[in-house]
């Protein structure tokens, strides 16, 4: 797996030492790469910001985000305010919730329950990341074992799964992912002895690393089939190296490969995807928040209060961009012939 | 050279009957969808509700009734909504077609043209600043939800400074037919297009200057090179070429699944009565014939770019054809 | 136009019938109003325009200014738009035979959009044609008549023998009922009883419109895009109060987008009228900013929390009353608007309606108004109930304030120690899935808006043994609530009302007090209807039963 203007890229003092495992030095690779670091750095405090929430909510904003405020009143240098504030001029109609104060009560204002947008972002965060991330390990342990048994086994087997995959994949990911929503949100699912509340998150989870299974699938059926057809696999074969033993040596490290390098942009669309079906109020349910949530509940309030959608919308975009960002500096250390796109839509 | 098409048409057929066959189950999956209480009205006695679904064939097994549904759609095709009723699926389909190939039409001109001068300008510099200017932009335009852009847009054009000279000449959402009001039509249409192009602008400019990069290093290049040619037409004439190839098919792909309705999220917001948002509705209300329909008809731009694509890569690169 | 013009508002009406002078005045002046086109827009249709199946306030608006039933609401503003004035007959019939039988008039000269006059043999068609298309009401309203029971077993057959009786030669059509009914003059008002041509097809019509006798007809219909109304050419104005002509010329009627763009595209001067009501957060910058074109008109209706009392925890009567007494009834005012927008109520009837008495027993203050939530009193209920800490699901829709209202409740029954979590569903199904009992459905939010104004439209529809169905999908009684003492008083005043009007509100405010005390639901609030019209609209008139009337704004 050599190609000359990779290699030059290498540092010369890899090579002088004692040899490597390909691991390490793409991981050295990945932390040389100053924009990787700096989105892992990104990534980090996002994920630490929102493990805050229960104190953020306890210490600075002073309430509870899931509870309706609709009569309360904060101090703001030193004025009482109402959070839901009625109009006082004209004709005396209407309520309008309070806007951004940019102080630690309501930072970002409330949404229309009179809740402080700030600390629900907090814990919103929390449920848009544990879905994308838990999206990408469904979506990835899924598409391993199907692209690895279609490829490998080949015949009738992988017929029928690349046919499944086919539909899977003709299906447009939005589509799919509401007509699956629908049905659990309004049911949830019983399995066996398991009921899965229609309101649990395990839900989004599963529809969202569903439906990007072909995604992964398709590629690493590909891959897992031209190595099963490799001389090096072939030689091995005629030398009577068993099936399994092939499989593990041979060809799950390469498989492997492929899904790191797939983790984070999954992670990233995953994040996306997330957000697109709770913004269609199908993904995580109310009382509950996530980003998408919030930009939904701020679409009502667009026109008067626009940082309750502005805000979430930011936090999707930085954390996808760091996503991205690290993304691109994993396949540059674990697969520099950048073979692996993710197709996004 | 007919077996494959052939076999390709078989495979296309079985997998459209698949999603009709996930679709029909899904619906009759959910409660409270039973149609029948939502045809007979708000107060209806359980006498008449029997009868409604009675005519309706409600009553009959699963399987009949998704014969019944798919004669309705293909054979006689005169399906009609659950929710809307006596209005006929098909027609409506086909009215909103125009609007979604307006919208995916002006935005597929935006971001191929767009996308080809950013790849462009990023390849002929790469390394330098205007290179990761470009590639920063274009990871931004990807990292960004559409929805949240279209909101932003709106806020901006239609309320914010709809009042000043920038947006003054935004009209109200919706759309207008190209045929009635050309200049309405294109007005309507701007911000959905950008709003829609932003993020394949940033998709398709990243690997442009990716393969274009790639082709840098090869060796009908160099060749050019060194016969003197200027790096305007090594750029123009060789390098874009070839690096057009994956584009094209990729622009074959994103094409079909947006026609299809892909853009669901964009009409959403911008209030555009294309596929997508039909497709949305029907979902919302649980409207069965409509998301039959609707789904038949995007799951069919799908697979027909998937195999037009696939096709016209394998007749590009014979290779292509084991690696599959 | 030769057509004779007035003007709408009911003071130069008189000013007009007073005076010659006075009356070309009025006439030149309404003349320069005619013409234009009249842009609405609302979120989504409403379905088919079937005048015997549609049974939507949204497209009855329509139905109001394009059909015509024997009798009708009058078209005007205030409350003398709750009068029922003669129609396509010539008189309201005097009741004989105890009020089982009534003599209609047809009147003479009156024309379908498709040129055919209306005749006795349409209006026998019509009423049979309510049976054979199954019109919701069907088995609740025209159940009275004779014959009806035949109709409802087999619609394809259904004549109405001996129930409705044509007669060519006198021009009249006679009504036999199985016993009096004192709401039937209002059934027939309803658009469920616009006369239709003989020929109409007996199944849905969908989005193809009937024949219209009115001033406008709907000339096209896609429920996805739009509704486009134009001037019947065979209308020809027979009385300014049952069916007044109209101004404008053409009514475009958009559907698809939301109410904040709505508003939006309405202050831009790009459309009229907006069906749903504006966003609350808007309403401020509307009043502020076009004070003018926001009308506010009192609405028969109630937003309500039916609770399920035949399962847990709302089984338990404490728990009920505790959620009474802990719902905070100007939050949820606050919800929807404000004050001006939304009054709090307690009770089953909305202030106003026939029959309405205040009583509020679930405040600080119990008496005849609410003034706030009593959260010790509801604590107190809540542990005497031992239902705290039991799960609790709330259903809401997804349109509108519902959502919001939802929410909100879910937190009140947090507070009351209840484990509350919220369930939004399409609005296309919710209002379904709540009636029907295998779903399980402990709390919900529902609203409910008068049909025709009688107490029994809510009493007796909502709250009767007879409208609990469990396991179907249509069981308006959403709580389940049957008791057997209070049905036998709703009967009782069914009677009464039949022949004393007065005694039996009386009674019908009573009722509503003994309901309120049981507490099968918690009622939040009465709402308003808010219309926000485009600077250029004008003559805005709002009847009671139809809202906005199409036919007497005008736009230039």
């Amino acid at each position: 797996m050599s190609d000359a203007t990779t290699d030059a890229t290498l540092p010369k003092t890899a090579a002088a030492e004692t040899p490597e495992g390909p691991w390490r030095v793409a991981l050295r690779k990945l932390f040389r790469d100053r924009t990787a670091v700096g989105a892992i750095i990104v990534l980090v405090l996002i994920v630490l910001a929102c493990c805050a929430a229960p104190l953020y909510a306890k210490y600075v904003s002073q309430s509870d985000p899931f509870q309706s405020n609709l009569d309360g009143s904060i101090t703001l240098d030193g004025n009482s305010v109402d959070i839901m504030q009625a109009d006082t001029a004209g004709l005396g109609l209407g309520v309008t919730p309070i806007g951004p104060t940019w102080h630690g009560q309501y930072f970002f204002g409330a949404d229309n329950q009179g809740r402080d947008v700030a600390a629900r972002m907090l814990y919103g965060g929390q449920n848009s990341l544990l879905i994308s991330f838990f999206a990408t390990v469904v979506t990835l342990v899924l598409a391993a074992i199907i692209g690895t048994i279609a490829g490998f086994i080949g015949g009738l087997t992988d017929t029928v799964l690349a046919r499944l995959l086919d539909v899977l994949w003709a299906f447009p990911v939005y589509l799919l992912a509401i007509s699956l929503s629908i049905v659990f949100i309004s049911k949830g699912i019983q399995i066996g002895p398991f009921t899965i509340p229609s309101n649990s998150l395990i839900l989004p989870i599963m529809i969202i690393g569903i439906v990007y299974v072909p995604y992964v699938a398709r590629p690493i059926r590909g891959q897992v089939m031209s190595l099963t057809r490799s001389d090096f696999v072939l030689a091995a074969r005629c030398l009577g190296v068993p099936s399994f033993r092939i499989l593990v040596r041979d060809i799950l490290p390469n498989v492997t490969t492929t899904l790191i390098v797939f983790a984070p942009l999954m992670m990233a669309l995953n994040m996306l995807t997330e957000s697109a079906l709770s913004f269609l109020s199908i993904g995580v349910q109310p009382p509950n928040a996530s980003w998408g949530t919030i930009i939904l509940d701020g679409e009502d309030l667009l026109y008067t209060q626009p940082m309750v959608a502005i805000a979430p919308g930011l936090a999707i975009i930085i954390t996808v961009l760091a996503l991205n960002f690290l993304g691109d500096g994993v396949r540059d250390a674990f697969d520099p012939r950048a073979k692996l796109r993710v197709k996004k839509d | 050279m007919l077996l494959p098409i052939l076999r390709r048409l078989a495979e296309m057929l079985f997998v459209m009957f698949g999603i009709s066959v996930v679709v029909f189950g899904i619906f009759f999956a959910t409660p409270g969808a039973d149609p029948a209480a939502r045809i007979a009205g708000r107060n209806a006695t359980p006498e008449v509700l029997a009868q409604v679904r009675h005519s309706f064939g409600f009553d009959e097994p699963l399987p009949v009734q998704y014969v019944k549904v798919m004669e309705k759609l293909f054979i006689s095709r005169d399906l009609t909504s659950f929710v809307n009723r006596g209005e006929k699926v098909i027609p409506a389909v086909v009215e909103s077609t125009p609007v979604t190939l307006s919208l995916v039409f002006g935005a597929a001109v935006i971001w191929v043209v767009f996308a080809i001068i950013m790849g462009m300008i990023a390849a002929a510099t790469r390394g330098g600043i205007p290179d990761r200017l470009l590639m920063f932009l274009g990871l931004v335009g990807i990292s960004m939800p559409v929805f949240w852009v279209g909101s932003v847009a709106n806020l901006i054009t239609q309320s914010r400074f709809h009042h000043t000279f920038l947006f003054s000449w935004v009209p109200g959402l919706g759309y207008t037919p190209l045929t009635q009001n050309p200049g309405m039509w294109f007005k309507q249409l701007v911000i959905p297009w950008i709003t829609l192009a932003i993020l394949y602008i940033g998709l398709y400019g990243r690997v442009l200057r990716a393969n274009l990069v790639e082709a840098y290093q090869e060796d009908f290049i160099r060749t050019a090179r060194a016969k003197g040619l200027s790096e305007r037409r090594i750029m123009v004439r060789h390098a874009l070429r070839t690096s057009l190839i994956t584009f094209v098919s990729m622009f074959g792909l994103d094409f079909g699944a947006l026609v299809g309705g892909g853009a669901l999220l964009t009409e959403v917001v911008f209030n555009l009565p294309g596929v997508g948002r039909l497709t949305y509705v029907a979902l919302q209300s649980l409207d069965l014939p409509f998301i039959m329909a609707t789904v038949m008809y995007s799951s069919f731009f799908v697979v027909v770019a998937n195999a037009v694509v696939d096709i016209a890569y394998a007749w590009l690169d014979p290779r292509v054809r084991d690696a599959r | 136009m030769t057509l004779r013009r007035w003007l709408h508002s009911s003071a130069l009406a008189l000013i007009a019938a007073s005076g010659l002078a006075a009356a070309t005045a009025v006439t030149a002046q309404a003349a320069d109003h005619m013409g234009g086109t009249l842009n609405l827009t609302g979120a989504s249709a409403a379905g088919t325009i079937d005048p015997q199946i549609n049974y939507t306030s949204q497209f009855w608006s329509v139905l109001f200014i394009t059909n015509d039933g024997l009798v009708a609401f009058k078209h005007v503003s205030g409350e003398s738009s709750n009068d029922v004035v003669p129609d396509l007959a010539t008189a309201i019939p005097a009741p004989q035979d105890g009020g089982k039988t009534y003599v209609f008039t047809i009147r003479k000269g009156v024309k379908f959009s498709n040129g055919k006059d209306v005749t006795p043999d349409d209006v026998v068609a019509t009423f049979q044609r309510i049976f054979k298309v199954s019109n919701p009401n069907a088995g609740s309203w025209y159940n009275v008549i004779v014959g009806a029971d035949a109709c409802l077993k087999t619609p394809a057959t259904c004549t109405l023998a001996g129930g409705v009786v044509a007669d060519d030669a006198a021009n009249t059509v006679t009504f036999h009922l199985t016993q009096p009914d004192s709401e039937f003059f209002y059934k027939l008002a309803t658009p469920f009883g616009d006369i239709v041509p003989a020929d109409t097809a007996a199944k849905d019509l969908g989005t193809s419109p009937a024949p219209a006798t009115g001033p406008y007809m709907i000339t096209s219909y896609d429920p996805q895009k739009n509704m486009i109304l134009k001037r019947n050419p065979y209308y020809k104005e027979w009385s300014k109060d049952a069916q007044p002509a109209g101004y404008v010329d053409t009514i475009n009627y958009t559907f698809g987008p939301k109410p904040e763009d709505e508003v939006t595209a309405i202050e831009n001067g790009q459309q009229d009228w907006m069906f749903d009501s504006p966003p609350s957060d808007r309403l401020p910058e509307m009043a502020s900013k076009f004070p003018n074109s926001i009308h506010i008109n009192p609405l028969f209706a109630i937003y309500y929390a039916p609770m399920n009392v035949n399962i847990a925890p709302f089984n338990n009567k404490d728990a009920r009353l505790a959620v009474n007494y802990a719902l905070n009834r100007k939050s949820a005012v606050n919800i929807y608007g404000g004050p001006r927008l939304a009054v709090p109520n307690c009770q089953v009837l909305p202030p106003g309606f026939p029959g309405y008495k205040a009583y509020c027993p679930y405040t600080k203050n119990p008496g005849s108004k609410w003034s706030a939530p009593d959260m010790v009193k509801a604590k107190a209920l809540m542990k005497a109930s031992g239902q705290i800490g039991q799960p609790v699901t709330v259903i809401a829709d997804d349109q509108n304030v519902d959502p919001a209202l939802g929410t909100y409740l879910v937190s009140v029954l947090n507070e009351l120690g209840f484990k509350a979590t919220l369930k939004v569903i399409s609005a296309n199904i919710q209002f379904t899935y709540i009636q029907n009992t295998k779903n399980n459905v402990q709390i919900s939010i529902s609203q409910w808006y008068q049909d025709y104004p009688a107490a029994s439209d809510f009493i007796n529809v909502l709250l009767s043994c007879g409208s609990f169905h469990p396991g179907s999908d249509a069981s308006i009684n959403i709580s389940g609530f049957c008791d057997k003492g209070i049905d036998a008083e709703i009967n009782k005043n069914l009677i009464t009302a039949v022949t004393d009007q007065k005694a039996a509100n009386a009674e019908w405010g009573k009722i509503d007090a003994e309901l309120v005390d049981q507490a099968p639901w918690a009622t939040m609030f009465t709402p308003k209807q808010l219309d926000f019209v485009s600077a250029r609209l004008k003559n805005f008139t709002f009847s009671d039963q139809f809202h906005m009337i199409y036919s007497q704004v005008w736009v230039q």
